[in-house]
């Protein structure tokens, strides 16, 4: 029975960040990254793009094997498909999350943390020792792992800060049922990422397009079930890649749900805390999520260890994790939630004369303030979605 | 435990379901897992809601009579 004094789960970004900084903040402490699959950063369930700065905050992507692609414009597809670009610069970057999530995990072990992959978390139950005992599965074989904290870095499935009883729960207007293809031999600008909304394209979401190299592109969509005619995400991806991208050769298909909620109420039980897509730390306006994930890791990586220092591991000692996070993005989260609800109800005719407006606007013109100042002014039906930015 | 007995009930076409977990945070009873890379909907908890089927990316999930 391995004793440990903080046990990862899940060895994505948030989790191998987590057992990266708890493990640098207090060298002493044992501390465990377990990973389902048998690899670290597979299968890649993501459309792997990623802010420049924030991506910076934890690693250099220059010259990094782990960086397909830099970004350095932005396009906008109406659902008329006009096109409008809105940003030139150092935009991001779309990465190889296989290789980028084996270097965070490399980097956890290089601090020291042990790297467990193949390795399952089944249930876990807090003992009288005030330790979780968490059931393990390696290879056919069960154990039990004690550890007197828990970081829960499981994904969207989120069932450890389930087995601690907090609510990870999601309504169904809030889950984006997303299906993405890796294409070859596409025509595009592979120094842009495109994004396409529409309501026979993607209800509830968009479609995107992000260079992995010249002539290949993450090419995917996501969706709201609640608001689509009856088809799949895959089925409405098909659609999509069928007229634009008719003769491409679909390398790899991937699926899976992107939670476009606000922070879960409750990030933390006494020697449990919930980092990234499990606590629903995802930008709800854009489903990006990668660099949230892995700042919540660092937050919880160093919470934990603070707190096992100080022999205190209580939710009530916990909780400074949840306002520093509420603090640094779970407060915007929610100001760009109540923009998404606000944008909802505006329908394609509307986003085409948006197009229109934006492309009337000199390119190096372009900033988002004057976009935004003419949007006011040509369409009041914005009014509102800007008002739900300051209430 | 739910209080009904339903009409219908979700079931997983393990041959489609590619184990993304979408349908886990979506099942208020939280009848649905995965576990050693096989997805169960437990059938003596699931309600009948239907909420974890339309969102499937690929369809796995259906509703059948429960007998």
């Amino acid at each position: 029975m391995p004793d440990l004094d903080v046990l990862v789960v899940g060895a994505g970004p948030a989790g191998a960040v987590a057992a990266w900084q708890a493990k640098q903040a207090a060298p002493e402490l044992d501390v465990a990254l377990l990973e389902r699959d048998r690899a670290v950063g597979s299968p890649v369930r993501c459309a792997e793009g990623v802010g420049d700065a924030g991506l910076r905050e934890f690693a250099n992507p220059d010259g990094a094997d782990w960086a397909a692609r830099k970004i350095t414009r932005v396009i906008f597809l109406a659902p008329d498909d006009t096109e409008v670009k809105v940003a030139e610069r150092d935009v991001g970057w779309v990465l190889d999350r296989t290789r980028f999530d084996a270097q965070l995990a490399a980097q956890a072990a290089a601090a020291g943390a042990a790297v467990l992959v193949g390795t399952e978390a089944t249930g876990m139950t807090h003992a009288a020792d005030g330790r979780w005992h968490v059931r393990v599965k390696q290879r056919g074989v069960e154990d039990i792992y004690r550890a007197r904290v828990v970081i829960a870095a499981d994904g969207v499935e989120a069932m450890v800060g389930r087995w601690a009883g907090i609510d990870t729960r999601v309504p169904a207007r809030d889950m984006e049922s997303c299906a993405q293809y890796v294409l070859q031999g596409i025509d595009f600008d592979p120094d842009a990422i495109y994004l396409q909304f529409g309501d026979r394209i993607a209800p509830g979401g968009y479609a995107w397009i992000f260079p992995r190299g010249v002539a290949s592109a993450n090419v995917g969509l996501g969706l709201v079930a609640l608001k689509a005619d009856g088809r799949n995400a895959r089925e409405y991806l098909d659609a999509w890649v069928a007229r634009r991208y008719p003769t491409a050769a679909r390398t790899a298909l991937t699926v899976g749900g992107v939670i476009v909620h606000t922070t879960i109420k409750r990030t933390c039980a006494d020697g449990v805390l919930v980092a990234g897509d499990a606590a629903h730390m995802i930008n709800p306006l854009s489903g990006g999520g990668i660099v949230n994930a892995m700042k919540a890791g660092r937050l919880a990586g160093c919470t934990a260890a603070a707190a096992i220092r100080e022999g205190d591991t209580s939710e009530r000692r916990l909780s400074s994790y949840h306002q520093a996070w509420m603090d640094l993005l779970g407060d915007d989260h929610l100001k760009y939630y109540r923009i998404k609800q606000a944008l909802e109800n505006l329908d394609d005719a509307f986003f085409n004369g948006l197009a229109r407006t934006v492309n009337g606007i000199p390119q190096e013109k372009r900033s988002l303030g004057r976009i935004f100042a003419h949007a006011l002014v040509k369409h009041p039906q914005l009014i509102p979605v800007a008002a739900r930015f300051f209430l | 435990m739910r209080r009904v007995t339903p009409a219908e009930i979700a079931v997983v076409d393990l041959a489609v379901c590619d184990r993304c977990g979408l349908c886990l945070p979506l099942c208020p009873p939280e009848s649905i897992h995965l576990e050693l890379n096989v997805l169960t909907v437990d059938r003596d908890s699931c309600t009948g809601c239907e909420k974890c089927v339309a969102p499937c990316p690929v369809g796995a999930l259906a509703m059948v009579a429960y007998a």
